[in-house]
């Protein structure tokens, strides 16, 4: 009996390491990244040139594709347009899995900021800065919850704004490229 | 099971799986859907 349990728990086991090798390996150079294993460069799409675009659009935007560049990688990734600016967030930032799944967000906080964002097939050339003003903080969380939790309720906004203060979720704004 | 019989079941469907992944994007959409459910449930 223990010798089947043991059997079945290392078939299990063996998928997981499997689906992490394979996917990891599929996604790495690929044009942009799957649900969950980050892929390589945007490379198609549009590229915006000009003025920077109304980003209220990205409220019927559910992830955006973003890519980093030291090193190469993108990942999908929530979006946020707030008194006309767009933000990106970042969550679990205190958390053992969150250091291992958010390491792009701590290469963006150590000075790889340049980004390439792909929203609706259309890149962008940005700047990722990390906020942290409170006043700012507060337009972003009423939009994430609004989108992403099911409402912007005030006990919603308050938690995302707490952990926004805690420094378990990071709120970047997409910034022009200077 | 035996070893031996283990062995080649683990074989049989460590290749499934892996063709799978790799041929077959709603299969691999899948599992990298329930990977993020479980990664957003526990990741405290």
């Amino acid at each position: 009996m223990l010798k089947a349990i043991l059997q079945i728990a290392g078939i299990f086991v063996l998928l997981l390491v499997l689906t992490l090798i394979t996917l990891t390996l599929k996604n790495r150079n690929a044009d942009g990244p799957s649900v969950l294993f980050p892929g390589g460069a945007l490379v198609s799409g549009e590229l915006h040139a000009g003025p920077d675009p109304d980003w209220s659009f990205t409220d019927d935007v559910f992830v955006i594709e973003l890519q980093t560049n030291s090193p190469i990688s993108s990942r999908r990734i929530f979006v946020m347009e707030s008194d006309g600016k767009v933000y990106v967030p970042s969550g679990y930032m205190r958390s053992f899995l969150g250091k291992l799944w958010k390491e792009w967000a701590f290469q963006v906080e150590d000075g790889s900021s340049l980004v390439v964002a792909r929203i609706n097939g259309v890149r962008y050339e940005r700047d990722l800065q990390r906020i942290s003003d409170p006043s700012v903080v507060a337009g972003v969380a009423e939009k994430l919850a609004q989108k992403y939790a099911g409402g912007a309720s005030p006990e919603a906004v308050a938690q995302i704004e707490q952990s926004v203060a805690d420094g378990d979720t990071w709120i970047f704004e997409m910034a022009p490229r200077s | 099971m035996n070893n031996v019989t283990y062995a080649k079941l683990c074989g049989g469907v460590s290749l499934v799986w892996v063709l799978g992944l790799l041929l077959v994007p709603p299969f691999a959409e899948i599992v990298e859907q329930l990977m993020l459910l479980f990664l957003s449930t526990n990741a405290r």
